[in-house]
């Protein structure tokens, strides 16, 4: 029974963490993986750094939205259960929003008002993602041919054109044979 | 979805050019939309297009089609994890592609930035917002409640100038 209630506490306190991250997410999940690092590593001791790690590389590696990261730590709170109400969460008040905007901002009248908002969810969008990038990059990494690699990948999508699956493969092969 | 590192190029091929449900401008100002609005990109583009069609039924029924197979297949992975995550092999993978994926971050992150360079006064948005959440650590509400003023002033002046 108490464990019972632990669940639920528990289930409830992640359904209504990650839909506040719903709606501040410009820029997409990657914009809050810092927060969901603070929230399930440092606040909630849901999982620690490494698995962290590991969660955010499998979503990667792993063929579908980047929202993985979110519903592998769901799952590791709360099982299947959990996987779906992190899910649902992270999607469900950013998914109302668009759902009621798209004909707005399509729609109106006047594009100089519609320009505005581009540009200023734009920035913020960058600023968060390159802050998200620097945050998970000082909490993941944890030697220097790690950091190396970071830049490096950073560096072969400037001047290549490379799918990013061949950066991931390669990225994983050299981990395997121990370098990073 | 078989959204091997992003879906969306692999979402404008089907919805665009194999099942025409949309023409290339259709489609690229949805996905401007999409991008502005916070939320996980590809949901929010899934929304879009799921109630451009069908309404809220559509809505539900695109971000499920999106959602479910992932979903699984990454619970999944998960089991696995947890059976084989002790092998230094599977450690050593894990490191190696997550230092990729955080690079792949960073670049999203710089070739978005090249938008912004056409108005460099923006950078400024751009450094406060790193600024307040990677030095200050700031929680994410603060940090969109801080720099969102100073971003709507720029981009007003930047449309009427």
């Amino acid at each position: 029974m108490e464990e019972g209630k632990g669940v639920i506490s528990t289930l409830l306190s992640l359904f209504l963490k990650l839909s506040a991250f719903s709606v501040l997410a410009f820029g997409g999940i990657n914009a809050i993986l810092p927060a969901l690092y603070d929230l399930s590593v440092n606040q909630e001791h849901w999982i620690n750094s490494q698995t962290f790690g590991d969660y955010f590389a499998i979503a990667q590696a792993a063929p579908g939205p980047n929202l993985m990261t979110v519903t592998l730590i769901g799952w590791n709170v709360g099982g299947v259960l959990g996987a779906a109400v992190a899910t649902l969460a992270i999607a469900w008040p950013s998914s109302i929003m668009i759902y009621f905007l798209q004909r707005t901002i399509l729609n109106m009248r006047d594009k100089k008002k519609q320009q505005i908002i581009q540009y200023a969810a734009g920035a913020l969008a960058v600023g968060l993602v390159l802050a998200a990038a620097w945050g998970i990059a000082a909490q993941i990494n944890h030697s220097l041919a790690a950091h190396l690699l970071t830049i490096g990948t950073i560096a072969v999508t400037f001047f290549t054109r490379w799918h990013p699956l061949y950066l991931i493969i390669i990225g994983g092969a050299l981990g395997v044979l121990g370098f990073i | 979805m078989s959204g091997f590192g992003g879906v969306l190029p692999w979402a404008r091929r089907t919805i665009v050019e194999q099942e025409k449900w949309l023409t290339a401008q259709e489609f690229s100002a949805m996905l401007g939309i999409c991008q502005i609005v916070p939320g996980p990109n590809i949901v929010n583009l899934a929304v879009c297009v799921g109630s451009r069609f069908a309404g809220v039924a559509g809505a539900f029924a695109a971000v499920l089609g999106l959602t479910l197979g992932p979903v699984a297949l990454v619970i999944v992975l998960g089991v696995l994890y947890d059976h084989y995550s002790y092998m230094p092999i599977v450690q050593g993978l894990l490191r190696g592609i997550s230092a990729v994926g955080v690079g792949l971050i960073a670049s999203t992150g710089f070739k978005m930035m090249r938008n912004e360079l056409k108005y460099p006064p923006m950078l400024a948005v751009i450094i406060l917002t790193v600024l307040a959440a990677s030095y200050f650590h700031l929680g994410l509400g603060w940090v969109v409640l801080l720099t969102s003023p100073l971003a709507f002033l720029l981009a007003w002046k930047r449309v009427k100038g």
